[in-house]
């Protein structure tokens, strides 16, 4: 479907379609989300709903060499959040299978 | 003055000053010696000095070697001194020297003996306030502040003591020890004590004139021609003082008799200034030549005697002043360490009640004298902080804490004696009471005076933050201010201010509902056709902040309309007249892009596109996308044609999820348009523009209902668009709006559309994933799906239902019997739910049929006939399956567990007891019995476990277990309690 028929102008039009809908946040310092988008605005601040967030640590291993960094994964799940727009890199639907 | 070089030949008031302050007859000053470096009738005998090696000369520059106890005057015993100073003027005329010698021990001497000390006691005793203040001009005051000011100097004497005067010093208390030794010449000692007093006060006056005259001669320096080596010794009276080397034994071991070769002159009585310089030479005499200096020193005196001849009374009393008090530092050199250590606490005695405070203050206990002089008040014992500056002038730059303090201590001063003078010759008793009461007084005193002092420190603090802060006092102009109030307005304006402000507005109406104000107006401000600002909540408060938000309103309200007048002014044609040839419209530097633009045109059409800036799914690119779908399916169809004839319809892919959510999106624009003008409704006596408003609904809503594609056939797709829009849980949300904005006939082809599409809903179709005791993220998905869809879709249909006729119940439940494999659908939520509103609802129908009422609902026989036949085939369908329509044996099933264990077993089973007690309902007796049966197990289960609590369970939970069976039961006209296990 092109963007025209679809009504799609600019790229906040996109991340309306996902209102009350679950999508994929990625943000700066290794984050992920995953959460039901509630509202967003024209600095990407969103609030979500049913949050998961998914935090990458990096861990550089004594010895090891380099790019063999083990990489720990830590989440944590929220009810509400809201997220500052400037730490959104990206906002996306999930993928559906 | 002669800073010019202009003299002054004011003999008269010269005279008259001298003779004021004491002094001595003019032509003894003519005797004073002056060093005229840089001065025209200077000899130039300065550069013959030998100024090399200097580096190595540590006796004149360094600090080395020991100067020995002579010059420590910061612990020097006493009696050491006292006997010092008698001796030491009466060995003055064997060295020669008896005549010059303003010496510190000397004066230490006579100022102990003289009158003056009982005043130089009461000043250090003296512990009023004003002790601290400046003093006027004149001999006394100024020995006084010199007396208060001196204590500077008892912690660096060395460096204070100047030149000659050490020089003599030392030289006399070397003398004084032979004395002491020898312990002769008493009488003689006190007759040259007295003389030498005398002599002291003629240095004294003399000395101040040398320091005028010296004063003079910087002052006419540079117009003198004889530039000496070192120049500065001159120059500044305190620089020289500053570089005055240490003096060491070299000078007490070396008496210099030859210093002062006119030694019978009064000049030899010098102020301290010339004998600092006096000093140097002398060191630079030893390392050269005695006639050198003899010689300088000469011609230095005939430069001084023609200096005095010039000098007149030009100097202010200031400098007068400055002088004498740097005179009298020295006397207190030797002085203060007496007072301090000894004298101080014995002059206290001029004001006993402080002395007595002091002690007081200390401890209860009395006589402790070292502890006493430990609790001085700080002007006292730390002099040298308050008495840093030199002069007495300075004295008022004081912190004024200190004067405080005094003033303080003088009160309480007062008070004590008081307390002391009113229980004289009482007993021990009682004067131990009177003390404690002092001491209560003393306490209370204190705390008053520090609290008084921190409110004024408080006071002062902030004063100092609030004159900090006026430094930004009117940096802004009005104008500044407006502009900025401009800009911040400008984001505040929009097009539709109550939907922009919709939560507030909603929320306010709300409270304001509640609270009983009918005020049913916006709060909003509006500017004539477009645009305005939202107000929020209003204001429950009167008061600053209401005003402020009014004055905010007004100017809001003022500066859009000059925007507005502006804008007209520039579009008018007007400003056109007189202009020749093109004119632009608008030059790029004035009309910078705009941030904030609002689309007038889509306004009026919907509230949310004219506030969202992502609202570009507009009414233009919707019809602009029906026209390419037209087409599509134009192109689509035409296929189609060939392959299905005979179809009428239009088969089409089913609706992507974006398309929905393109759709959907679009629908709530229509739906929160709609809902926005239901709030605009005009009043129907405006028969008008009630009528337009109308019009404008139906359209909207026709559009709504239009692009719900309800009416798409069946065939379209799979599953059926409409299912697609309501896949999302805000497409299921979207039906309850929708819902009250549809009337019922629009309202039913709904319900039938979703009963026909029933299997094709995603919480029918996922329904078995449900079966799972995990807890992934499907489950919970489709669980708030399932929940949306029973609370919103449900919930919308059921007000239908509830109304529906026989013949439409019949016909709905017709498709589901021939659609859907009823198995499926009673194995779902959604399914168990719409059946048990057709249910309920037949049964509602059945009774008014047996009561007689709602006769115009009343079913036809063919209809109950029909239904009859419909529901035996529906019993038929569910008999071999009955247990399995519990969520809880299904889960049981395949945890191979008893379906008790299973958690929050009894919520799940609720919905599925409530649907087989309204089918038992319409059970005819064979079939009831066959539902006993079928169910007996579980219902035994439940019951044997609600009575018992066998499961462990919460008495909640087994009253709700019971309560589940009770409904089937009681359906059948049985009840738990008959059951007996």
């Amino acid at each position: 479907m092109d963007a025209s028929s679809s009504g799609i102008q600019e790229p906040f039009d996109l991340i309306r379609l996902s209102l009350s809908e679950r999508v994929f946040v990625k943000l700066r310092g290794d984050r992920e989300l995953t959460g039901v988008l509630h509202a967003y605005d024209g600095h990407m601040n969103l609030i979500l709903s049913d949050v998961e967030e998914t935090i990458m640590i990096v861990d550089q291993v004594e010895g090891a060499p380099e790019g063999h960094a083990t990489v720990n994964v830590a989440k944590r799940k929220m009810e509400m959040l809201f997220v500052r727009g400037d730490g959104v890199i990206l906002v996306s639907p999930p993928s559906r299978t | 003055m002669s800073f010019f070089g202009f003299e002054q030949n004011n003999d008269l008031e010269n005279e008259k000053r001298r003779f004021l302050e004491g002094g001595l007859s003019g032509a003894k000053q003519e005797d004073v010696a002056v060093y005229t470096w840089g001065e025209e009738n200077y000899d130039g005998l300065g550069d013959a000095l030998l100024e090399g090696g200097d580096e190595l000369n540590d006796e004149t520059f360094g600090a080395t070697g020991d100067i020995g106890k002579d010059f420590d005057f910061s612990g020097t015993a006493l009696p050491e001194h006292e006997k010092a100073a008698p001796s030491q003027s009466a060995h003055l005329p064997q060295t020669g020297q008896s005549q010059q010698q303003p010496s510190q021990p000397s004066q230490k001497a006579s100022h102990l003996e003289s009158p003056h000390s009982s005043q130089l006691d009461a000043i250090w005793g003296n512990k009023s306030p004003f002790s601290v203040l400046p003093r006027s001009n004149g001999s006394s005051r100024a020995v006084d502040q010199l007396a208060t000011q001196s204590p500077k100097y008892t912690h660096k004497p060395a460096s204070l003591n100047l030149g000659p005067d050490l020089h003599k010093g030392v030289h006399t208390l070397e003398e004084i020890e032979k004395e002491m030794l020898a312990a002769a010449a008493a009488q003689h000692r006190l007759q040259q004590q007295q003389q030498q007093q005398q002599q002291q006060q003629q240095a004294d006056e003399h000395s101040l004139q040398r320091e005028l005259q010296q004063l003079q001669l910087q002052e006419q320096m540079l117009h003198q021609q004889h530039q000496p080596a070192s120049p500065n010794l001159l120059q500044s009276p305190t620089r020289a003082h500053a570089q005055r080397p240490p003096v060491g034994i070299q000078h007490t071991a070396t008496p210099p008799p030859r210093m002062h070769p006119h030694s019978q002159s009064p000049r030899f009585h010098q102020q301290q200034q010339q004998h600092q310089i006096h000093l140097l030479q002398m060191q630079q005499q030893q390392q050269q030549q005695q006639r050198q200096l003899l010689e300088l020193q000469e011609q230095r005196e005939r430069q001084q005697r023609q200096q005095l001849l010039q000098l007149q009374e030009q100097l202010k009393l200031e400098e007068l002043e400055r002088q004498q008090q740097q005179h009298r530092l020295q006397q207190q050199q030797l002085q203060e360490q007496q007072y301090i250590q000894n004298h101080l606490i014995h002059q206290r005695g001029i004001s006993p009640a402080l002395s007595d405070l002091h002690h007081r203050g200390l401890s209860p206990a009395m006589g402790e004298r070292a502890r006493r002089v430990g609790r001085q008040s700080p002007a006292v014992m730390t002099p040298q902080v308050p008495l840093d500056v030199p002069f007495a002038q300075n004295m008022q730059y004081l912190p004024q804490n200190i004067q405080m303090q005094q003033r303080l201590l003088a009160e309480m001063a007062q008070a004590e004696f008081l307390s002391t003078m009113q229980g004289p010759g009482h007993s021990e008793r009682d004067a131990r009471e009177a003390r404690e009461l002092q001491e209560m007084l003393r306490v209370e005193a204190m705390r008053k005076i520090m609290e008084a002092e921190r409110m004024e420190e408080k006071r002062k603090r902030k004063l100092d933050k609030i004159a900090h802060m006026s430094r930004y006092n009117d940096l802004m102009t009005q104008s500044d201010k407006d502009f900025i109030t401009r800009i911040q307005v400008s984001q505040l304006v929009t097009q539709d201010p109550y939907a922009d402000d919709f939560y507030a507005q909603v929320y306010g109406a709300i409270l304001r509902s509640r609270m009983g104000i009918a005020t049913s107006e916006d709060r909003v401000l509006r500017f004539g056709s477009g645009g305005g600002v939202g107000l929020g909540l209003g204001q429950k408060v009167p008061g600053r902040r209401q005003s402020a938000m009014q004055r905010m309103e007004a100017q809001v309200e003022r500066i859009v309309n000059n925007a507005r007048l502006r804008e007209k002014e520039k579009t008018s044609l007007n400003n056109l007249q007189g202009a020749l040839g093109r004119t632009s419209g608008r030059s790029y530097k004035a009309a910078p892009r705009q941030l904030l633009q609002v689309d007038t045109s889509n306004a009026s059409t919907s509230p949310t596109t004219s506030h969202v800036t992502a609202a570009h799914i507009s009414k233009a690119d919707s019809t602009k996308q029906e026209g390419e779908g037209a087409a599509r399916e134009a192109a689509k169809m035409g296929r189609e044609a060939l392959a299905v004839a005979t179809e009428g319809l239009v088969r089409r892919e089913p609706l992507t999820h974006r398309e929905t959510l393109v759709k959907l999106e679009h629908l709530y624009d229509l739906v929160l348009d709609v809902e926005q003008r239901r709030r605009d409704q005009p009043p129907p006596e405006e028969v008008e523009e009630f009528e337009q408003w109308t019009t404008e609904c139906n359209a909207i809503i026709d559009q709504i209902f239009d692009e719900l594609m309800v009416s798409e056939p069946l065939e379209t797709s799979k599953p059926h668009p409409f299912v697609s829009l309501i896949t999302p849980i805000k497409g299921k949300k979207l039906l309850p709006r929708v819902a009250r904005i549809f009337e019922l006939q629009r309202m039913q082809v709904l319900l039938t559309l979703i009963v026909a599409c029933f299997l094709q809903l995603d919480v029918v179709t996922q329904a078995p994933l449900l079966d799972t005791l995990e807890e992934t993220r499907e489950v919970k998905e489709l669980e708030a799906q399932t929940q949306a869809f029973q609370n919103s879709v449900v919930q919308s249909i059921l007000p239908v239902i509830a109304k529906a006729q026989m013949r439409l119940v019949v016909g709905l439940f017709g498709i589901l019997l021939d659609e859907c494999t009823i198995q499926t659908l009673v194995m779902t939520r959604p399914g168990i739910a719409l059946l048990t509103l057709f249910f309920s609802r037949v049964e509602v129908l059945r009774h008014n049929v047996a009561t007689g009422s709602e006769v115009e609902e009343l079913p036809t026989p063919e209809e109950m006939q029909r239904w009859h036949m419909m529901y035996n085939l529906l019993f038929d369908m569910l008999r071999p399956h009955l247990q399995l329509l519990f969520p809880s044996v299904r889960l049981a099933l395949q945890a191979n567990t008893t379906f008790v264990n299973i958690p929050n077993a009894d919520v799940m089973d609720q919905p599925v007891w409530q649907f087989l007690a309204t089918l038992a309902v319409h059970a005819n007796e064979e079939q009831q019995q066959a539902l006993v049966t079928g169910l007996r197990e579980i219902v035994l289960e439940n019951v044997a476990t609600a009575t018992k609590g066998w499961g462990n369970d919460s008495e909640e939970r087994r009253r709700l277990r019971l309560a589940n069976v009770n409904i089937f039961l009681h359906a059948l006209g049985l009840d738990s309690s008959q059951i007996t296990l």
